[in-house]
């Protein structure tokens, strides 16, 4: 009977420990991030949406855009792709088809890390990436997206 | 991915505690249960100290690799223990393309063609494919595509061309060559050789293969130089950019240069029209809703002046009793308009085209419908295809299009992405000609990209 009790006792525990671990849902959104220098603080997902399909390339002020993408497979590319209604496949070739089109330089910058794209972010002022919000670091500003920061009810990005 | 793994096995080891209990109540005690339980206390003990030790190690490669940053402030809802869970960076500090900021960047397409027709009469031949019975092999358009960025807003762009001609010889043609100068998304300046921005085909697919799902452009479509009917072509300025519209996704395109244009017969009699076309003015519009992600509806207008300047082998081709002689000037109109979705693998382009000529200081004039509708659906790696075009040029010996006539059928096909960067293609064609012989084809294409 004792033992009984102390293995469910040490099992909630576990569990719980377990869920705290995961963290919540709301940890799982994916943050819109820039330099702590850019004035940007909110978007609408409209114009996220045409600012990573490289449709809008410049900020108000008329400084370019620069993008900033995690690789295939991270969690901050599914939402990309997500976002742009595309898939992977479909991603490169819509980026290899700006390139050519002359709407763009260039494909958005990928980098492997979080790490990288914070130091993205500090090499190029007016870049803009998105970053799962557990991994945001100092030197990253998150903006809101139609109002709502990352964790908020009815955040997009997720 | 490593920090992933560990939170998996750790979390994997909760959940099977986590289970237990509910068979265990089931079961009776037994002395085997402390042991069980001390085992796996000790692995999530063992699983909890290598998942601290990597951390470190990860910090540690951190601090060497990367430079110290001012730190900001991340927003206070925000965790701020990303450091402890970042991945690891990999072994450059920077990716290649970082350095590239100012160099020039170097891109490329190109195709290997197969295309069999079923005419005994021979049309006109382009991208090195001879037209006739037999089916023959050609490379058509192999590009080189350069771009350099000046300064933050000003870019080189130009697309070099080297198109396969009769019996294997190559011409080259800058196909594009632009000093690009974005003001701001509200204001874009081009200047130089540019593809005139009449309808959505010219301005998406551009000339490369790779980016066509089809294995050719629709006729109305196609390059002066190749029998084409529009001036796909001019030197000037362009000027496009987006209106203030809210959630409509306004945009204009302005357009003034010279258009001049020389384009082959397509009937293979071996004439070529030396257009002469003046200067040029289109201007249009095209909206992207943010609603309908992927919908594009636009529309242009476009003018300029030509004339039906007949040549045969580089001379002036006898003229035919009637017929208005070269200094004839013809004012020409094309409007065009556009529906497109492209999203969600799903391709629906629709353009209509209405191309008019009316000789200048006379009443006669010649209207031309055009249009091509195109459907195509991404399956996996497939996207079959099914196209349907329609060219009714006036047959008029008066008229500039009219060894084009009439002109529909429909293409339908597969295009097999074997890689992201090279693609298969098969397509049948049917085209129906007024006055002729139905004409049916076969078309097999690799293109790729590098």
């Amino acid at each position: 009977m004792g033992v009984k009790s102390i293995t469910t006792l040490l099992l909630l525990g576990l569990a719980v420990l377990s869920l705290v671990s995961r963290g919540t849902a709301q940890a799982e959104d994916i943050a819109v991030v820039v330099s702590s220098n850019n004035p940007a603080t909110d978007l609408s997902p409209g114009d996220l949406r045409k600012i990573f399909a490289g449709e809008k390339r410049s900020w108000p002020g008329g400084q370019p855009i620069q993008l900033v993408t995690r690789g295939s497979g991270c969690p901050e590319r599914v939402v990309l792709l997500k976002l742009l209604g595309m898939s992977e496949g479909e991603y490169k070739m819509y980026w290899t088809a700006q390139v050519f089109r002359g709407e763009a330089d260039a494909e958005p910058l990928i980098v492997p890390s979080v790490g990288m794209q914070k130091e993205a972010l500090r090499l190029f002022p007016w870049a803009i990436s998105l970053v799962n919000v557990r991994d945001a670091k100092s030197g990253m500003k998150v903006i809101k997206i139609d109002g709502r920061m990352p964790g908020a009810s009815g955040y997009p990005l997720h | 991915m490593l920090k992933g793994g560990i939170r998996t096995r750790i979390d994997c080891a909760l959940l099977i505690l986590a289970l237990v209990p509910a068979s265990s109540r089931a079961q009776t005690a037994s002395p085997s249960d402390q042991e069980t339980i001390t085992q796996l206390v000790e692995q999530i003990k063992q699983l909890q100290q290598q998942d601290h030790d990597l951390l470190e190690r990860i910090k540690i490669l951190e601090s060497k690799q990367l430079p110290a940053s001012p730190a900001a402030e991340v927003g206070p809802s925000l965790p701020q223990s990303a450091e402890q869970t970042a991945p690891p960076p990999t072994p450059e500090a920077l990716p290649h393309e970082w350095h590239d900021v100012h160099g020039i960047r170097w891109r490329g397409f190109g195709e290997v063609d197969y295309q069999v027709l079923n005419q005994r009469k021979p049309e006109l031949g382009t991208g090195g494919f001879a037209p006739g019975s037999q089916g023959n092999f050609y490379t058509n358009e192999f590009g080189l595509f350069l771009t350099s960025r000046l300064t933050d807003k000003a870019s080189v762009l130009s697309e070099i061309i080297f198109e396969e001609g009769d019996a294997q010889s190559y011409s080259v043609d800058l196909r594009r060559m632009l000093l690009k100068y974005d003001w701001n998304d509200h204001l874009k300046f081009s200047f130089g050789r540019y593809q005139t921005n009449i309808g959505y085909y010219n301005w998406a697919f551009r000339s490369a293969a790779w980016l066509q799902t089809t294995a050719d452009r629709p006729l109305v479509m196609q390059y002066a130089s190749d029998g084409g009917l529009l001036p796909t072509q001019a030197i000037g300025v362009s000027v496009t950019g987006a209106i203030p519209s809210g959630k409509l996704g306004l945009n204009y395109i302005a357009e003034y240069g010279s258009s001049d244009t020389i384009r082959p017969d397509l009937n293979g009699s071996g004439q070529v029209t030396d257009e002469n076309n003046g200067n040029h003015v289109n201007a249009g519009f095209f909206l992207r809703p943010d609603a309908v992600p992927g919908l594009q509806i636009g529309a242009s207008y476009y003018h300029d002046q030509i004339s039906n300047n007949d040549l045969l082998s580089g001379a002036p081709a006898p003229l035919l009793p009637g017929v208005l002689g070269p200094s004839t000037r013809y004012g020409q109109t094309i409007v065009n308009a556009y529906v497109v979705y492209v999203a969600h693998g799903i391709e629906f382009l629709n353009e209509g085209f209405l191309i008019r000529q009316t000789v200048i200081g006379g009443s006669l004039h010649f209207d031309q419908p055009a249009f091509y509708s195109q459907f195509s659906k991404q399956l996996g790696r497939m996207r079959p295809f099914f196209r349907y075009q329609y060219v009714n040029a006036n047959s008029n010996s008066n008229a500039i299009l009219d060894d084009v006539g009439l002109r529909y059928g429909p293409s339908f096909g597969a295009r097999f992405d074997l890689n992201n960067y090279i693609a298969f293609k098969a397509q049948l064609d049917h085209t129906a000609r007024g006055g002729e012989p139905d004409l049916n084809g076969l078309q097999l294409q690799f293109a790729f990209t590098f």
